[in-house]
């Protein structure tokens, strides 16, 4: 990277993670139990082990990670499994409150 | 909301449980019957008696892991089947076709719900499998190598994009997954096990009885108490629980126990009007009860629990004490009878008080006594290494030291995620330099808690204000769920912080740090991560 500026913020982080210690600490933070390391740009964490290059609010897209899914583990995908998810909110941004997470039945 | 509802499930309230009466051939027959009625819509009797329906019999599972998987078939295939009928077939299953302890052992975290474990499994797993849950459910599974492959094959029909993902994209990750990933699993957790089938011939201890339980709540503090099960139908005890806090608050409770596959204990209690559970593992000697007790409603709080039916101690409480000092010290244990022993170097001034289950002894160790952990004897039973005895606390880790909590309620239905933290003290040990193998470990030791910006960014984007409060006890709690106009984009009340906790030794405070991230909440609540 020594002849090439990093040109966005992403990539300027990228650029400055540089020490062994700093990407210990991001593989840690994604393998935490329950968090996903698809990093694309992540659900809880970041590729940088932060939150600056997630998509928040989070409400803003949360559709946009369920229609492809894109994270299964952490957002009810409405291509196969849980096609009603979000269908009482459509508007997440306005609607938040009435989005439930699925859980199993008894 | 959360699936509190999955969870009880386990716990056999139906009728089967209930019956009291019904034999094990009766209850296994009946659960046979079940398959029949329920599942043969899809599956198929293969005609063979070892595995008698197709797929089903070519797997073996936890509890939790047949529960979710049974769950999957009433949510995505469409499976009619009662909460009573559930519970029998799930106990059926993981009674014949579960996990023997040692299949289990290192992964166990993940059935007890411990919050923020790091896992650490080989790159081709982690590339192909746990970048989207843990690696622990698929080691808690076992199969033959066509299941593997099936799963696989179920993974692309049920996540069509899963092929497509950050890390899957740019390699074959479906040629990899069937070629490679399927045979290692075959391999490394097969279905037919040395184990399991060893396992099975074992004659499964009878847990019925008086135990003398130790363990830890945040916000509470460590506990003693007497847990007694009185067997009230195959493998289904009901229990009472009495014992105290440290501090000397008594706590109290009732509930019961499902014992499967006989060692996995899952028990659900009311305790002072708190629904808890318990994910306990029985030795195989029925001498004693590992792993986890939680709010049910809050599995954050929650913490390690031990309990012992025989002569044993479960705990010193504190587990050190420092040169020169006098200290109250509490041994917890069952059938403690005799003369109790600190070890070289410290002196018993005086027995405060003792029962079976609990002495309290006031200690005064030597200015010169020797850096290093002692054993401690109450009669005949001795615990090594219980007692530290030290000269500085050189260093303080808090525990974890990764972590997440997750921002919730503010009037929606999913709950704050909070984190808990404790404080372990570390004396130098012989070479005087903290942070080297020879460290002694102290224990957990009292501290104060506070938080602040993990880096730049956290602070420029003022997290601490916004992404939660944690309190004396070291229980951090997340910020509200949804969109804060306050922030910049609106965005929601994460953070990246640090949790510092500050530890009082002689005049010296001694502070270590965690790592949280406070970040967004988690839609699909499984049965197991």
């Amino acid at each position: 990277m020594k002849h090439l500026k990093s040109f966005n913020k992403k990539a300027k982080m990228l650029d400055q993670a540089t020490s062994q210690n700093e990407v210990e600490e991001v593989v840690a933070m994604q393998s935490i139990v329950g968090c996903t390391s698809v990093n694309d740009p992540g659900w809880e964490v970041d590729p940088f082990g932060g939150l600056g290059s997630l998509c928040q609010p989070m409400e803003s897209d949360l559709y946009g990670c369920a229609d492809a899914c894109w994270w299964p583990a952490q957002v009810p995908d409405t291509m196969v499994n849980h096609t009603a998810f979000g269908d009482t909110a459509p508007k997440a941004n306005e609607d938040w409150r009435k989005i439930d997470s699925v859980f199993p039945e008894e | 909301m959360n699936n509190n509802k999955t969870t009880r499930a386990l716990l056999g309230t139906g009728a089967l449980a209930l019956a009291g009466l019904v034999t094990l051939p009766a209850q296994a027959a009946d659960a046979e019957r079940i398959i029949r009625d329920r599942c043969l819509s899809c599956h198929t009797e293969t005609g063979e008696a070892a595995t008698p329906f197709s797929r089903i019999s070519e797997q073996r599972k936890t509890p939790e892991g047949w529960m979710m998987t049974i769950s999957r078939m009433q949510q995505q295939r469409g499976l009619v089947i009662s909460p009573e009928e559930k519970r029998a077939v799930v106990k059926y299953l993981a009674d014949n076709q579960g996990l023997a302890p040692s299949e289990t052992a290192g992964l166990r975290y993940l059935l007890e719900k411990e919050p923020n474990v790091v896992e650490s499994f080989d790159q081709l797993l982690q590339e192909t499998c746990v970048r989207c849950h843990s690696g622990a459910r698929i080691a808690l599974q076992r199969r033959t190598e066509d299941e593997w492959k099936n799963l696989i094959h179920f993974h692309m029909g049920q996540f069509p994009t899963a092929e497509l993902h950050a890390g899957a994209r740019d390699r074959a990750w479906f040629d990899i997954a069937l070629t490679n990933v399927a045979p290692k699993l075959a391999k490394d957790y097969p279905f037919n096990s040395d184990a399991w089938n060893s396992w099975q011939k074992v004659i499964k201890k009878d847990l019925t009885g008086g135990w003398a339980m130790h363990g830890y709540v945040p916000g509470k503090g460590t506990f003693d108490a007497s847990l007694h099960a009185t067997k009230t139908a195959n493998d289904t005890y009901a229990l009472v629980l009495e014992g105290h806090y440290a501090d000397g608050t008594p706590l109290a409770g009732k509930g019961r126990a499902v014992v499967y596959a006989g060692y996995e204990w899952r028990a659900s209690l009311t305790i002072d009007g708190v629904k808890v559970r318990q994910v306990l593992a029985a030795s195989a000697d029925g001498n004693s009860l590992e792993g986890r007790m939680f709010e049910r409603d809050d599995e954050i709080i929650g913490g390690s629990v031990k309990a012992v039916k025989g002569t044993a101690i479960t705990a010193v409480t504190p587990s050190y004490i420092k040169r020169g000092e006098r200290k109250l010290l509490t041994i917890s244990g069952n059938n403690l009878k005799g003369n109790v022993k600190l070890g070289s170097g410290l002196k018993l001034l005086n027995v405060v008080s003792r029962d079976a289950n609990r002495v309290v002894v006031l200690a005064e160790a030597s200015k010169n006594a020797a850096v290093g952990s002692n054993t401690v004897k109450v009669g005949s039973v001795s615990a090594q290494g219980a007692l530290a005895v030290y000269d500085t606390v050189a260093r303080v880790e808090i525990t974890p030291s990764d972590s997440i909590a997750r921002i919730g309620g503010a009037g929606g239905p999913i709950p704050k995620q909070k984190s808990a933290y404790r404080a372990v003290g570390y004396a130098a040990g012989a070479d005087g330099k903290p942070g080297t193998e020879d460290d002694l470990r102290l224990g957990y030791m009292p501290a104060a808690w506070t938080l602040k910006p993990f880096d730049e960014i956290a602070e420029h984007d003022n997290d601490i204000k916004y992404a939660g409060t944690i309190d004396k006890d070291g229980i951090f709690t997340p910020g509200d769920a949804g969109l804060n106009p306050e922030r910049k984009m609106s965005t929601n009340n994460v953070g990246n912080l640090s949790v510092v906790g500050t530890v009082v030794d002689g005049g010296n405070s001694v502070q270590g740090e965690a790592h949280l991230l406070v970040t967004v909440q988690k839609f699909v609540k499984p049965v197991i991560e």
